[in-house]
């Protein structure tokens, strides 16, 4: 069983208590009126699908409850780095 | 909180004994649910301590995560609404029922599906975990003694697994 750290509770947990929440720091545009029909759909429905490292987010659900952004590699499953929710991107 | 007589359990309110370990159903909790952005908020509307630590249990309450708290108290509790603060404090005593587990297997009963090192989980700590499928809050009350938190209508299948498990 893979061991994922939340940086919430600061320490490794059992891949089970987790949930995957797709792709992070996919921003929300501010004013949803001002878009393009191409734009709005590129917000809602297109994300990357990297082979190799990828920045998702995670949820600890049966834990603390927190989403989490974590950097993966999608290739062998390692998980290099997580990090809190509203910091920048690593 | 309803008349004992009219209590209708979803597990035996027998114990069951096995070879090293117990299992029982705790005496009825009320339980409050505390949701606050820090537990110095919390502090002040409740005028008790309240452990900062993710994990950490004091007093009756456990820190679960970073803006939630569990309090269970065998008493009826007066309880602040905190009305008009950043808080919110919700009775959630029903939702669950305690199972305690106790003896010198309880950790290795608990362990037959919850994925935690329960060999290094302090007493007196306390989280939410998963037991198979189940999501269960775990109390370490005491180094042969702990306290299952289990949704009502998971119990009955929760009993099942941990006598099971405890019979082999
Ligand atoms: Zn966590």
């Amino acid at each position: 069983m893979i061991l994922i750290h939340c940086p919430y509770c600061d320490e490794k947990r059992p891949e089970i208590e987790f949930a995957n929440a797709g792709q992070a720091h996919v921003a929300r545009p501010l004013d949803p009126s001002s878009q393009s029909d191409e734009e709005w759909e590129a917000y809602l429905f297109i994300r990357a699908n990297p082979r190799g490292r990828h920045h998702e987010r995670w949820r600890h659900v049966h834990g603390c409850g927190r989403f989490f952004n974590a950097v993966r590699d999608t290739v062998t499953d390692k998980f290099e780095t997580t990090y809190k929710a509203g910091e920048p991107r690593r | 909180m309803s008349d004992a007589l009219f209590r209708n359990e979803p597990v035996s309110s027998t114990p069951y004994v096995a070879d090293g370990v117990s299992i029982r159903l705790a005496a009825p909790l009320k339980r409050y649910s505390l949701r606050a952005r820090t537990a110095d908020a919390l502090e002040t509307v409740l005028n008790v301590k309240v452990p900062q630590k993710i994990g950490a249990t004091e007093g009756g309450i456990a820190c679960l995560g970073p803006d939630e708290w569990l309090l269970r108290t065998p008493a009826e509790a007066a309880m602040p609404t905190g009305t008009g603060l950043p808080v919110a404090i919700t009775d959630i005593s029903e939702r669950s029922i305690c199972l305690v587990l106790e003896g010198p297997r309880a950790a290795e009963v608990l362990m037959t599906g919850c994925p935690l090192d329960l060999d290094n989980f302090a007493v007196g700590r306390a989280t939410r975990t998963i037991y198979e499928t189940v999501e269960i809050i775990i109390i370490r009350e005491g180094e042969d003694r702990f306290h299952v938190e289990v949704w009502r209508s998971f119990a009955a299948w929760l009993w099942t697994a941990f006598t099971t498990a405890a019979s082999h």
